[in-house]
C-alpha cells in the first residue's frame, strides 16, 4: 500500500503527499491530494492521527483562570444561599482546571507511544527499498531538545559511566548529522534522499534515547 | 660463601611465597566460578544481561543450558534462574562499582534452537551457531554474530558489528558510530544503519532478498562476487561513489542517475534488491577476488 502513486505520471505518492500534510490537515487538500488520501491507507490513517492529536493538543493552551478571589466570592454566595454545602464545594470548583493540561499531556505522550510502535510495525512489514518514514519522529513534539540530550548524559553517567563518553561523541555525530540533513534539506526541499537521511538520522537518535534507558 | 648461600636462602623464600600467592589466588578464583545448569524444552528462550565483561554464548547439540560465570570480585554477584522455558541470567552489583569490580566473564551452551537476548555495556559478546532469533545491544563493546540462521537483531552505540555466515534470516544492524562487518551474509531482508561507522560486506547478496546498507557519514564497501545475482542501486547527497563491478546498465532506471553521485545496474538475474546509501560518505562496490 505504501508509494502506490507514480512519480511523473500525474499520480501524487506517498513521499509528496506527507509534504504537504501540514498544509492539508490545516486547509484541507486539492483535487489530487482529497484522491491520495481515499486511496491510500496508510496516508489517510495517518491523516486522521494528527487531526486527532491537534485536537487534543488545544487541550494543552493554558486557560484562563479567574483569580482565587472569584471562586471564593461564588463559594460564599452558594453557601449563603444554601445552594451547596461547605465540603462539596472545595473539591468541585478547584478540581477540574489544573488536571486538563495534564489530561491533555498524557492523551500526547500515549498516543506518541502508539504512532512509535506503530511506526515500528509498519517498518517490519515494509520491504527495505518501499519504507515509508515514521513520520512521528519528526511531526510530533517528540524531538529530544538540548536539555533532553543533557539529562540523557546525566542519566548515563550515573548508571553506566564507563559509557558515557561514547553516548556523548554519538550524540555529538547523531546531532551534526542531523544538522548537516536539514541544512541541505532547507537548500534543495525537494532532495528525496536528504529528507530520508534526516529521518534516519532521527531514528538513530531514537536508538541512543532507547539505548540509554535500558 | 656465607653470604651467598644467605642469598640463595632469601631468594628460594621469596619464590616459595609467590608460589604460594598464585596458587592461593588459583584457588581463590576457582572458587569464585559459578556453573547453572537447567533442562529446557524446544525454542527455549535465553536472556543475559551483564554490563561489564564478555559474553561468549555457543549452540550445543543437547537440550540443556549450561551458564559459567566468573565474577571479578565479591561486589558482584550472578542471579540466574529458570522460569518455565525462559532462563534468566544477570549480573547483580551488590554496592556501587566500577568496570573492573563489576566485571563478570559468562560462557555460555544452549541448544541450538534456543532465542538469545543479551544486553551489554562495554563487554565483547559472541554468539556462535544459534538457530532462533538473536537479539544484542551493547554500548561499546563489540558484538560478533556467526553460523545463525535466524532473525538477528544487533544494535550498538558504538561498539563494532561482525556478522559471518549468516543464512536465510532477517538481520538488522545498527550502530550509531561503530563499524558494522558482514561476510557471507545473506537473507530475506538485510538491513545495516549506521551514523558514522563504515560498512564493509563480503559476499553475494544472495535468496534473492532485500539489502539496505545506510550510513550517513561512515563510508561503504562493498565486495561482491562475480556470481552475485544483483539489482544494486547507490547513492550519495555529498559523497562519492565508485564502481568497479561490471553491472548491466538498468533498461527503466527507478531513479536519476548523476555521474559520481550514483550508480545502478543489474549483474546475472538481478535475484537481490541491493541498496546502499550514504548522505556525505563514500560507496565504493568491487568484484572480490
Amino acid at each position: 500500500m505504501i508509494g502506490l502513486g507514480k512519480r511523473g505520471e500525474g499520480v501524487m505518492n506517498c513521499a509528496e503527499f506527507q509534504k504537504v500534510l501540514p498544509y492539508i490537515i490545516e486547509t484541507g487538500g486539492n483535487t489530487e491530494e482529497e484522491r491520495h488520501l481515499r486511496e491510500c491507507l496508510v496516508c489517510s490513517d495517518l491523516v486522521e492521527d494528527l487531526k486527532y492529536i491537534v485536537e487534543q493538543a488545544k487541550l494543552l493552551v493554558p486557560m484562563e483562570d479567574p483569580s482565587p478571589r472569584v471562586w471564593e466570592e461564588i463559594k460564599a454566595s452558594l453557601e449563603r444561599e444554601g445552594r451547596i454545602k461547605r465540603a462539596r464545594l472545595k473539591g468541585r470548583l478547584l478540581g477540574p482546571i489544573p488536571w486538563i493540561g495534564a489530561l491533555g499531556a498524557i492523551i500526547l505522550v500515549a498516543f506518541a507511544a502508539f504512532l512509535v510502535e506503530r511506526g515500528r510495525q509498519q517498518q517490519a512489514s515494509a520491504s527495505v527499498e518501499n519504507t515509508t518514514p515514521p513520520l512521528q519522529t519528526i511531526s510530533l513534539n517528540t524531538v529530544p531538545t538540548e536539555q533532553d540530550d543533557e539529562q540523557l548524559l546525566q542519566q548515563v553517567a550515573a548508571s553506566r559511566p564507563s559509557s558515557a563518553s561514547a553516548y556523548q561523541s554519538n550524540l555529538d555525530q547523531v546531532n551534526a548529522s542531523i544538522a548537516d540533513a536539514k541544512r541541505t534539506l532547507e537548500q534543495n526541499p525537494d532532495d528525496e534522499d536528504a529528507r530520508q537521511s534526516l529521518i534516519r538520522a532521527y531514528q538513530q537518535k531514537a536508538l541512543l534515547y532507547e539505548l540509554a534507558a535500558q | 660463601m656465607a653470604g651467598r648461600q644467605k642469598m640463595s636462602n632469601t631468594s628460594r623464600s621469596v619464590t616459595l611465597g609467590l608460589l604460594a600467592a598464585l596458587a592461593l589466588a588459583a584457588t581463590a578464583s576457582a572458587a569464585d566460578k559459578k556453573e547453572f545448569r537447567y533442562t529446557v524444552a524446544r525454542g527455549a528462550t535465553i536472556s543475559v544481561v551483564n554490563d561489564y565483561g564478555s559474553v561468549r554464548l555457543r549452540a550445543s547439540g543437547v537440550s540443556q543450558v549450561v551458564v559459567s560465570a566468573t565474577p571479578s570480585s565479591s561486589k558482584v554477584e550472578v542471579d540466574a534462574a529458570q522460569n518455565g522455558n525462559r532462563v534468566e541470567v544477570r549480573t547483580h552489583f551488590l554496592r556501587k562499582t566500577g568496570e573492573n569490580d563489576g566485571r563478570v566473564e559468562y560462557d555460555l551452551q544452549v541448544p541450538a534452537d534456543a532465542n538469545v537476548m543479551i544486553r551489554t555495556a562495554s563487554g565483547p559478546v559472541q554468539v556462535r551457531g544459534v538457530g532462533g532469533d538473536v537479539s544484542v545491544d551493547a554500548d561499546t563493546g563489540q558484538v560478533d554474530v556467526r553460523d545463525s540462521n535466524g532473525h538477528v537483531r544487533v544494535r550498538t552505540v558504538g561498539g563494532p558489528i561482525t556478522l559471518n555466515n549468516l543464512k536465510d534470516g532477517f538481520v538488522e544492524a545498527t550502530s550509531v558510530g561503530g563499524p558494522v562487518m558482514l561476510n557471507n551474509v545473506a537473507g530475506r531482508v538485510v538491513s545495516v544503519n549506521t551514523t558514522g561507522g563504515a560498512i564493509v560486506y563480503s559476499g553475494d547478496f544472495g535468496g534473492g532478498g532485500q539489502y539496505s546498507l545506510t550510513s550517513h557519514s561512515g563510508n561503504i564497501d562493498v565486495s561482491l562476487s562475480a556470481s552475485a545475482s544483483v539489482d544494486l542501486t547507490a547513492r550519495t547527497v555529498t559523497g562519492t561513489v565508485e564502481n568497479d563491478f561490471p553491472l548491466q546498465a538498468p533498461v527503466h532506471p527507478i531513479m536519476a542517475l548523476s555521474q559520481g553521485k550514483s550508480f545502478a545496474g543489474t549483474s546475472n538475474a538481478g535475484a537481490s534488491a541491493v541498496r546502499l546509501r550514504t548522505f556525505s560518505g563514500r560507496i565504493r562496490v568491487k568484484k572480490s577476488h
